[in-house]
C-alpha cells in the first residue's frame, strides 16, 4: 500500500515538484494529495501581466495542473492549510478536514509584503500577485487616468505594464536611485529609467511613499511621496517585495530563518524528518529565495530524495533575471554586482547610452561571472548559458546583437 | 596666412621665457627666421620644464636638471626683466628695466600665475600670503617645501595630486584638501575618482573631500566641517590664471586668457599669444597644459617663417607626473558614439574609452600600463581601436575558450538542461530544436533559451557532417 505525500500549495514550485515526483516515483510509492489555496489550479505567475492585458485565463496554465489524467494525484482547491499536527502526522485544513501524511511538502509560496503607510489598506490598494488581484485591478483600472505602483521592481514594472494595458498612465515610485536595484547596477538601471520614461511610465526613484489619501468618498484618491509630491489616483498597487508564508510554522513547532520562512537544510528538509519545504516559503540553510528557478531546484531534489535517490546537496543558486515590458529588455545574470572577491567589470555603452552591457569576469579577465543587460538582451540566454565558463571569445562578439 | 604678410628680416619679440617661450625661439632658429628675436623673462632663470616640479620637490632631480637647453645664438635674452606695458601703435613693448624693444611682431608667453582660493583668511592687509602658506610655480618656490612636518595640500588638479604625491615620497605626513567629491573631478568620472582616492589613501594620503579651509594659525588648517588637520606648511594648488594684465592693458581681447584665433593672432594682427596666457577659440575648460603650449609655439614658428602650415588640430593629453600611478586622461567624451569601460576595483585598475566611428575620442586610464600606451597611440594616430577592446585594455588577450560549445553548461534554467542532456537527446533521435524539447523540457519555462537551443541544435548537425565528410 502506497504512502501519503501531502503537498500544501500548489504555486508553480508546488505543481514543479508534484510533476517531477510523479515522473520518478515509477512504482506508485507515493498517493500525492494536493491542497491548493486558491481556487483555481497552479498558473503561470509570471505572465500575469499577459492576464492584465486581456489574455484569457487558459494562456497561464500550466501543463497538467488539474491532473485530470493522474489518478495518483489529488488536487484539492481552495483548500486552506490551518495547522500541522506532527504528533498525529495531520493536516488540518480551514473547511475541517484532516489529511493525515506520511511525507509533508510545504510550498506555500509568499504574500505580498504591503509597507505600513498612512492609508495603505483603503480601498483602491491593491497588490500583484495572483489571478485574483489582476482580475481586481482590471476592474478598478480607468482608462487615461494615473495608476500609481509603488515598488519598481520586476513585479513593480509589470504592474506597471499591466496598468498601461489597461489604459491608465502609470507612475512608479521606488526608494532606491534606479529601477530594478537588486537586478541592475546603476547603468542599467539608468538605461531602464530612460527607455521607460520615452514609452509613458513615470518613474520616481530615490523617493519613498509617505501616504495614501482618501477622498471624500473614504477611497484612495492621491499618494504623497516623502519628497512632498502628490500624485492624483484611485488606484494603486503595492509591489513592495514579498514574504514567505511561513505562518504554520510556530504552532508545528518548526523553525523559520531570521527573516522567515520554513528553516531548511540543503536537501529542503526542516528538523522533522517527515517535513521539507521548498520554493519561496523555504530558507535553505536560512536563506529565502523569490524566484522560481531557484524553487525548481528545491522541488526537483525533494522529489528524488522521496523516490528514494540521494541527491547532492543544493548549490548557489542560479537568479539570473530577465524582463521583457513594453518593449524594454533588460536581464541581470550570476554575479550582476560583481561582489565575488577579484572580480572585474567590462562595460560597453552604445547607441547614444540606449543599450547597455556589463560583463563581470573574474580576476584573470577570461571566466564569465555575472552581467547585465539593458536596452536589448538578445545575448542573455547565451551568456547565462556560459555562466562559470571562460568566454569563448571577445566580448564583442558574444554581445554581438547587443551592439 | 599670406606670404605678403611675412618678412623674415621681421623683429620678434616675445614676453615671456617658460616652455612655451623657450620651444618658439629654438623652433624660429630652426626654420632660419632672420629677424632679430627679443626674449624678455621675469624669472632670473633661464626657461625650464616647470612640468618637472615636483621632481624637485622631492629629490629625485636636482633643480638644474630641469633647465631646458640654452637659446639659440643670437637671441636676445634678458633676464630678470618683466614686460611692463604694450605701445601697439608704435610697436614697443616696455620693460620694468626702463628699456624700450621695437617689434614687428610681439609674441605674448607670459604664462599664468597661480590662482589662489577666495579665502578671507589667505589675504592679509599686505596682500602678501600668510607665513607658511606656499605656492608651487617657480623653481624659487620648491625650496620651501624641504622638511619633514606635516604638511597640507589645498587644491584637487593634476599639480596638487603630484605635489601630494612628491611630498609623500618624501615621508612627510600629507592632507589632501579638497571641495570637490574626488581628486581631479574636473577629467574624471566618479568611478575613477573613487579608485584614485582609494590609491591616494592606500599610500597614507589624508584625503579631506568636499571640504574648504576655514583658518589657519599655529600649524593647524581648520575646515568647514570643524575639523583640524597638521599644517606645518600649506601647499595651495588651487589652479593657475593665466597672466593677461599686459594684454589686458594694452587694449587687446581678454577674459581668462587672451583670445586668439586657429592661427594664435588676437585681435591685433602683429600680436600673438601662446602657452598658458592664450585662450584659444574652442571649448572652454581645455586642457593639456605644456603638451598644447609646445604645440602652440612650434604652429606659430611655421607660421611667422611663412610656412601655410594648417593650424595644428590639439589632441589634448594629461598624464599624472607620479610613480606611484599610472593615470591619463586623453581628449574628451563629448560626442561618442560608444563606451567601453573596465573597472578592477580588486587591482585598483580602470579605463574608461569613449569612441567615436570606431576611434578614440577621449579615454581615462588608471593602472593599465600597458593599455595607456596603446590607447595614447591609437588617439594620437586617430587610429580604428581593434575589435578586442577587452583585449586592449587588459594588455593581452584572454584566454579564451573558442567557439566550441562546452558540454556541461546549463542551457535551460528552468529545466535544469545541461549541453550534455540535450547531445544524448540528439544521439536518441530528437534532431530538431522541437524534439529537443520535447525530449529534454528544455524552453519550456520562461523561453528565454530558444535562441541557445537553436545554436546546439546547428551545432549536432554541423558536427555530423563533420564527421560524414
Amino acid at each position: 500500500m502506497s504512502n501519503v505525500l501531502v503537498v500544501i500549495g500548489h504555486g508553480m514550485v508546488g505543481h514543479r515538484f508534484v510533476r517531477e515526483l510523479r515522473a520518478r516515483d515509477r512504482d506508485r510509492s507515493w498517493r500525492v494529495v494536493v491542497l491548493a489555496e486558491e481556487p483555481v489550479p497552479a498558473y503561470d505567475r509570471l505572465h500575469l501581466s499577459e492576464r492584465a492585458r486581456g489574455a484569457p485565463e487558459a494562456q497561464l496554465s500550466l501543463p497538467g495542473a488539474d491532473f485530470a489524467s493522474d489518478d495518483g494525484v489529488e488536487l484539492r482547491l481552495a483548500t486552506r492549510a490551518v495547522r500541522i499536527d506532527r504528533e498525529a502526522r495531520e493536516v488540518l485544513c480551514a473547511d475541517g478536514a484532516r489529511v493525515r501524511y506520511d511525507a509533508l511538502v510545504l510550498a506555500a509560496g509568499s504574500r505580498p509584503f504591503v509597507p505600513p503607510v498612512p492609508g495603505h489598506d483603503l480601498p483602491g490598494c491593491h497588490v500583484y500577485r495572483t489571478l485574483a488581484d489582476v482580475a481586481a485591478i482590471r476592474a478598478a483600472a480607468r482608462p487615461g487616468r494615473t495608476g500609481v505602483v509603488v515598488g519598481g521592481g520586476l513585479l513593480g514594472l509589470e504592474a506597471a505594464g499591466a496598468l498601461q494595458a489597461l489604459g491608465m498612465r502609470p507612475h512608479v515610485v521606488e526608494g532606491a536611485p534606479w529601477l530594478m536595484p537588486l537586478q541592475l547596477d546603476e547603468g542599467g538601471g539608468a538605461v531602464l529609467g530612460r527607455q521607460v520614461t520615452e514609452l509613458g511610465v513615470a518613474p520616481h526613484c530615490g523617493v519613498g511613499l509617505k501616504s495614501v489619501d482618501a477622498g471624500p468618498d473614504g477611497t484612495a484618491s492621491s499618494v504623497t511621496l516623502a519628497d512632498g509630491t502628490v500624485l492624483d489616483t484611485s488606484l494603486v498597487v503595492f509591489s513592495t517585495g514579498v514574504r514567505p508564508r511561513d505562518e504554520l510554522a510556530a504552532d508545528a513547532g518548526l523553525n523559520t530563518g531570521e527573516r522567515g520562512g520554513f528553516h531548511v537544510d540543503g536537501h529542503c528538509r526542516t528538523a522533522d524528518e517527515r517535513i521539507w519545504a521548498v520554493g519561496e516559503c523555504a530558507a535553505v540553510d536560512g536563506r529565502c529565495f523569490g524566484l522560481v528557478t531557484p524553487g525548481y531546484r528545491m522541488a526537483e531534489s525533494v522529489a528524488s530524495t522521496l523516490t528514494g535517490e540521494t541527491p547532492a546537496p543544493l548549490s548557489d543558486p542560479d537568479l539570473s533575471t530577465e524582463l521583457k515590458l513594453l518593449g524594454v529588455a533588460v536581464a541581470s545574470f550570476g554575479d550582476a554586482h560583481a561582489r565575488t572577491a577579484g572580480a572585474m567589470e567590462y562595460i560597453h555603452t552604445s547607441g547614444a547610452g540606449d543599450r547597455y552591457a556589463k560583463l563581470v569576469l573574474d580576476a584573470t579577465g577570461n571566466t564569465l561571472l555575472g552581467g547585465v543587460l539593458a536596452g536589448d538582451s538578445s545575448s542573455y540566454g547565451r551568456l547565462r548559458s556560459l555562466l562559470g565558463h571562460r568566454l569563448p571569445g571577445a566580448p564583442e562578439g558574444l554581445l554581438g546583437a547587443a551592439l | 596666412m599670406s606670404d605678403a604678410d611675412v618678412d623674415t628680416a621681421e623683429r620678434i619679440v616675445v614676453a615671456g621665457y617658460g616652455p612655451a617661450a623657450h620651444r618658439l625661439v629654438e623652433r624660429l632658429a630652426h626654420r632660419g627666421h632672420g629677424g632679430a628675436v627679443t626674449v624678455l623673462g621675469a624669472e632670473p632663470e633661464p626657461a625650464y620644464q616647470r612640468p618637472l616640479l615636483t621632481s624637485v620637490v622631492d629629490g629625485t632631480l636636482p633643480s638644474g636638471a630641469l633647465r631646458l637647453p640654452a637659446a639659440p645664438e643670437g637671441v636676445r635674452l634678458l633676464l630678470g626683466v618683466t614686460a611692463t606695458a604694450v605701445d601697439r601703435e608704435r610697436r614697443l613693448v616696455h620693460s620694468d628695466d626702463g628699456r624700450s624693444h621695437p617689434y614687428d611682431r610681439l609674441v605674448l608667453a607670459t604664462g599664468a600665475a597661480p590662482r589662489l582660493p577666495d579665502l578671507p583668511w589667505l589675504h592679509g592687509s599686505d596682500g602678501q600670503l600668510p607665513a607658511g602658506v606656499r605656492v608651487l610655480r617657480t623653481l624659487d618656490d620648491t625650496a620651501a617645501l624641504a622638511g619633514a612636518a606635516p604638511v597640507t595640500v589645498v587644491g584637487g588638479g593634476p599639480l596638487a595630486v603630484e605635489a601630494v604625491l612628491a611630498l609623500r615620497r618624501l615621508g612627510r605626513d600629507v592632507t589632501l584638501v579638497h571641495r570637490g567629491p574626488y581628486p581631479l573631478d574636473r577629467h574624471l568620472d566618479p568611478r575613477a575618482g573613487e579608485l584614485l582616492s582609494a590609491r591616494l589613501r592606500a599610500l597614507d594620503v589624508d584625503l579631506c573631500l568636499g571640504r574648504t579651509a576655514r583658518a589657519y594659525a599655529d600649524g593647524k588648517l581648520r575646515l568647514d566641517d570643524g575639523r583640524c588637520v597638521a599644517a606645518h606648511d600649506v601647499l595651495l594648488c588651487t589652479g593657475a590664471a593665466p597672466r593677461d594684465g599686459l594684454a589686458r592693458s594694452a587694449g587687446l581681447a581678454v577674459d581668462g586668457g587672451v583670445f586668439v584665433d586657429d592661427e594664435l593672432r588676437t585681435d591685433d594682427p602683429r600680436v600673438h599669444a601662446i602657452g598658458d596666457c592664450a585662450r584659444p577659440a574652442g571649448p572652454a575648460g581645455s586642457y593639456g597644459g605644456h603638451t598644447t603650449a609646445w604645440e602652440q609655439a612650434e604652429t606659430l614658428a611655421l607660421l611667422l617663417t611663412g610656412d601655410d602650415f594648417p593650424p595644428a588640430r590639439s589632441r589634448p593629453v594629461l598624464r599624472l607626473r607620479a610613480r606611484e600611478l599610472d593615470l591619463v586622461r586623453l581628449g574628451a567624451p563629448d560626442g561618442a558614439d560608444e563606451t567601453v569601460v573596465l573597472a578592477d576595483a580588486a587591482r585598483g585598475r580602470y579605463a574608461r574609452l569613449s569612441l567615436r566611428d570606431n576611434r578614440v575620442c577621449g579615454a581615462v586610464l588608471l593602472g593599465l600600463d600597458r593599455a595607456i600606451a596603446a590607447v595614447a597611440r591609437l588617439y594620437q594616430r586617430g587610429e580604428p581601436v581593434p575589435a578586442d577592446r577587452l583585449a586592449l585594455l587588459l594588455g593581452a588577450a584572454p584566454e579564451y575558450a573558442g567557439e566550441e560549445l562546452p558540454g556541461d553548461v546549463v542551457v535551460c534554467h528552468c529545466s535544469n538542461v545541461t549541453g550534455t542532456d540535450l547531445e544524448a537527446a540528439w544521439q536518441a533521435g530528437a534532431r530538431t530544436p522541437a524534439a529537443l524539447t520535447a525530449a529534454t523540457r528544455a524552453s519550456t519555462g520562461c523561453g528565454s533559451c530558444g535562441d541557445e537551443l537553436r545554436r546546439w541544435c546547428t551545432e549536432f548537425v554541423r558536427r555530423e557532417e563533420a564527421v560524414s565528410a
